[in-house]
């Protein structure tokens, strides 16, 4: 028996369970797959329907996480195999080698400052670069730097003629001593009494529907490319400007829902949150530069939650922003760059065309590519499109005793949903580990 | 089949309101009394004779850009066909372009006692057997040639296409009782005559004891491959002459000679959308030496309609399609317009014919089907 508990996931739904459990005094385990913990909404702007600034709010509970007595946080690992079962699981995890000593490292950046190679930056969604040598965010935690062996020329290029490596600039300037080529991934063998599963959603590609000229059409981003470029620690340092040559500032977005949700080619369900996201990016366009005109196209607005509706009724008011029901048809492009939309207006029935500076795409989000490999690890089964399967009147059990799901990784909800049922998937875990 | 029967088979109820379907329309975007997405609300609200009464019933391409992309998968296009035999019971019809001539010829053939001249075009040297496995199904080409005011160039495709058999070693079946495959009369609503032409063409089929019909006209293919086996048996693989050709290629080369032209490939709604077939034709260009292929903004699942089907309400909106589409040839830089289907040969050279009018701007463009890029390559300049 053991009175541990392993976390998979450090979102924010993971945070939340181990900080609970952690203060009801059992030793949690988190285990996040990247090589910092705070999941998507480290990734966000700012959070609707309050606009809270998303990582201010986050960060304290990152660095409550990392920094309790009864937590261990492993980054940048995997959990490769479970045995056992509910009050006695042993678990086996992959900790890959990050290159750098995390006891010495201090995060000073120094590393990355003088990295030669660059590497696409996917904390960003890919929207600029970074270095081989690299922090994962600006908050990252823990704050230890990384080096990312696909691109690193030492790890890449082998040795010059008289023997050399060909890089090692990281190495000289570290004054902590932290680089260390030699590291090698790591197993770690743990034995807990429950697990709880919150490894969150990927957004969904839409580069298959095709009508919509995304990665052809440069002023066409997903709302998670639009997090990054609006927020202030994104690519841009937060001037939201288009993709294209021009850099121009945008003055008219157009907002398209349900990109590859509630559509029997692509995802059945509705990912609960576009709506609202939307509502919110819109706004905060408004702020940003209160001459920006959002239009958003929507089939039905879905703003079900605690103060929603109100919120959509303040973005109409107050922010500029005037919602038209269509589920877009095609976007084109014009010889400025500009996107141009095509749509009906279903409520007057008629086909127009607008021209807009952006388009964003509120993209479906589905289950992350490797939950089908997790629920193989777990035994758990998941649901037809992926979530981990659970029942209206046990919603943070999984079909394995012991084995809990919380978060995105279950099915669609926005972050405070995702809080409210980790502390219950940290409370079932507790009653196990008790 | 009732308006009921017709909701539950095509799936409507599963319309999500959304009108995506009209905002991709080529047609809406036109004739601005056209949605759709209106369409299918009046059948849910049990409205029959707001869509039997309809003009605009007949004004459907049933190109599928619209339920190629519908979140509920709607099968709009079927909706129109069954909506439109239900239509004609009720005495309605669409507007029929070139006299009713092709409408007329259909239902003329559906007789089994009308004996035509069918195969007067057989010259040049050009082969056909009445032992071989393989037939090729001629469609209604050989009256095409004598309907238009211009030159249609449907019957120098299907000699084309028997060049490139012959060349490939094969001396096909030609049927001279072969009768039209009754596409038209299927999608205007017409299910009895369309019955009788498939009886009669199976029935000949079976006699002639082929295994295999290649089709050079998509509309032939489509409705044989996915209509006929709803009225008849036919028991034959069945292959559009470039699924033929780009396995020929693939398999052990063919020799053309060098091609200098620089070509788009405008994709017929029936090989794209209803089958699928976009990368066949792509590869069967791609092969001939020296040519350039360049696409069009909209291209494969993408691509627009020519601008009628079925031979009905042809209009100003028709008419203004596909003055667009050459446009978009035009915009490629591309010398020549390739297609693989005989209307859509048709109706693009025929848009080209009425120039100076307001329904457009003059736009010239070479428009070429598929087989005459590929039977000119083969050498003997038979087609030049
Ligand atoms: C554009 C956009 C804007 C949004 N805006 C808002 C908003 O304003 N307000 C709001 O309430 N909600 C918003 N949401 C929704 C919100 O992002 C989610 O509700 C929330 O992030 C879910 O948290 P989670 O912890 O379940 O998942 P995630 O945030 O996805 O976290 C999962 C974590 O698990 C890790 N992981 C994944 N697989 C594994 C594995 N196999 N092993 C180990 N670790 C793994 C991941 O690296 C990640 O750190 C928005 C969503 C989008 C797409
Ligand atoms: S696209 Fe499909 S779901 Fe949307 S209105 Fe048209 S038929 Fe209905
Ligand atoms: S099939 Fe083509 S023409 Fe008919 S409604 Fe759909 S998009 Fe319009």
């Amino acid at each position: 028996m053991s009175d541990a508990v392993l976390v998979i996931g450090g979102g924010i739904a993971g945070i939340q369970a181990s900080l609970d459990l952690a203060d009801m005094g059992k030793h949690v385990y988190l285990v996040e797959k990247s090589p910092s913990i705070g999941g998507r909404m480290a990734q966000l702007d700012k959070t609707f329907p309050t606009n809270d600034c998303s990582i201010c709010i986050l960060a304290p509970k990152m660095a409550d996480c990392y920094d309790h007595s009864n937590t261990t946080i492993l980054t940048y690992s995997e959990v490769k195999e479970i045995t056992g079962s509910a009050g006695d699981f042993t678990v086996t995890v992959l900790k890959k080698a990050r290159y750098v000593d995390a006891k010495k490292c201090t995060g000073c950046g120094e590393c990355t400052e003088k990295c030669p190679a660059k590497a696409p930056d996917l904390f960003n969604m890919g929207l600029g670069t970074r270095k081989a040598a690299y922090l994962y965010f600006l908050q990252a935690v823990p704050r230890v730097a990384l080096i990312d062996q696909e691109y690193c020329i030492r790890m890449t290029k082998g040795l010059t003629k008289d023997g050399k490596p060909r890089c090692g600039v990281c190495k000289d300037v570290c004054q902590a001593g932290a680089i260390d080529f030699d590291q090698q991934d790591e197993e770690i063998t743990l034995n807990v009494g429950a697990i709880i599963i919150a490894t969150g959603f990927d957004p969904y590609d839409p580069t298959s529907l095709t009508e919509y000229g995304y990665r052809r059409y440069k002023n066409v981003v997903t709302a998670m490319e639009y997090e990054r470029l609006i927020c202030a620690s994104g690519p841009t340092g937060g001037h939201l400007k288009r993709l294209s040559a021009d850099d121009r500032d945008p003055k008219t977005i157009a907002f398209i829902q349900c990109v590859g949700s509630r559509d029997l080619h692509h995802n059945k369900y509705c990912a609960s949150v576009c709506c609202m996201h939307s509502t919110k990016e819109a706004i905060l366009a408004n702020e940003h530069d209160p001459e920006i005109h959002s239009y958003i196209f929507y089939i039905d607005i879905r703003a079900s939650g605690k103060g929603f509706q109100d919120y959509v009724a303040r973005a109409k008011k107050e922010y500029n922003v005037t919602y038209i029901r269509s589920r877009v048809a095609e976007i084109a492009q014009d010889a400025g760059e500009n996107p141009v939309i095509w749509y009906e207006d279903t409520n007057s029935r008629q086909v127009k065309s607008m021209t807009v500076d952006l388009v964003v795409l509120a993209t479906c989000m589905v289950p992350r590519t490797d939950a089908v490999g997790l629920a193989a690890i777990t035994h758990t089964a998941l649901d037809e499109y992926k979530f981990f399967q659970t029942s209206p009147l046990a919603p943070v059990d999984t079909t394995i005793p012991g084995i809990f799901a919380c978060g995105y990784c279950q099915g669609p909800m926005d972050i405070p949903e995702s809080v409210a049922q980790a502390s219950a998937a940290a409370a079932r875990a507790a009653e196990i580990v008790s | 089949m009732s308006l009921e029967d017709i909701i539950q088979e095509t799936k409507t109820f599963y319309c999500l309101d959304c009108g995506k379907c009209t905002g991709l329309c080529p047609v809406s975007r036109y004739n601005p009394a056209y949605s759709p997405r209106v369409m299918l609300e009046n059948a849910l609200f049990g409205f029959q004779d707001d869509l039997t009464y309809n003009h605009d019933l007949f004004s459907c391409l049933t190109c599928y850009a619209c339920s190629s992309k519908c979140p509920g998968d709607v099968d709009y296009p079927l909706f129109i066909q069954k909506a439109r035999a239900l239509a004609l019971d009720a005495g309605q019809h669409g507007d029929c372009a070139h006299s009713g001539t092709v409408q007329s010829l259909a239902r003329l053939m559906s007789n089994p006692g009308v004996s035509q001249n069918r195969l007067e075009w057989l010259s040049d040297g050009l082969r056909i057997s009445t032992q071989s496995d393989t037939m090729f199904f001629v469609g209604c080409a050989p009256y095409f040639e004598h309907i238009f005011d211009f030159d249609s160039g449907a019957i120098d495709a299907v000699k084309a296409s028997l060049k490139i058999l012959n060349h490939c070693g094969i001396e096909p079946v030609v049927l001279p009782n072969e009768r039209c495959c009754g596409h038209d009369m299927l999608w205007t609503g017409d299910v009895e005559t369309f019955r009788r032409l498939a009886e009669h063409n199976a029935a000949i089929i079976k006699e002639a004891g082929v295994k295999k019909i290649i089709f050079s006209c998509p509309e032939g293919y489509r409705t044989f491959k996915e209509d006929y086996p709803k009225y008849v048996d036919i028991d034959c693989e069945l292959q559009h002459i470039s699924e033929f050709l780009a396995d020929r290629i693939a398999e052990n080369g063919l020799d053309f000679s060098e091609v200098k032209r620089k070509v788009t490939y405008h994709d017929p709604c029936r090989l794209g959308r209803h089958l699928g077939i976009y990368e066949q034709p792509r590869k069967v260009i791609a092969a001939l030496p020296g040519i350039e292929l360049v696409e069009m903004e909209h291209n494969k699942e993408e691509s627009l309609c020519c601008g009628t089907s079925a031979f009905v309400n042809c209009d100003s909106c028709s008419k203004q399609i596909r003055v667009d589409r050459l446009l978009e040839a035009k915009a490629t830089g591309a010398d020549t317009l390739i297609t693989s289907c005989p209307k859509c040969q048709i109706h693009f050279r025929c848009a080209m014919t009425n120039k100076g009018e307001e329904k457009g701007p003059d736009v010239e463009i070479e428009v070429m089907d598929l087989v005459n890029l590929v039977a000119n390559a083969l050498g003997d300049g038979h087609n030049e």
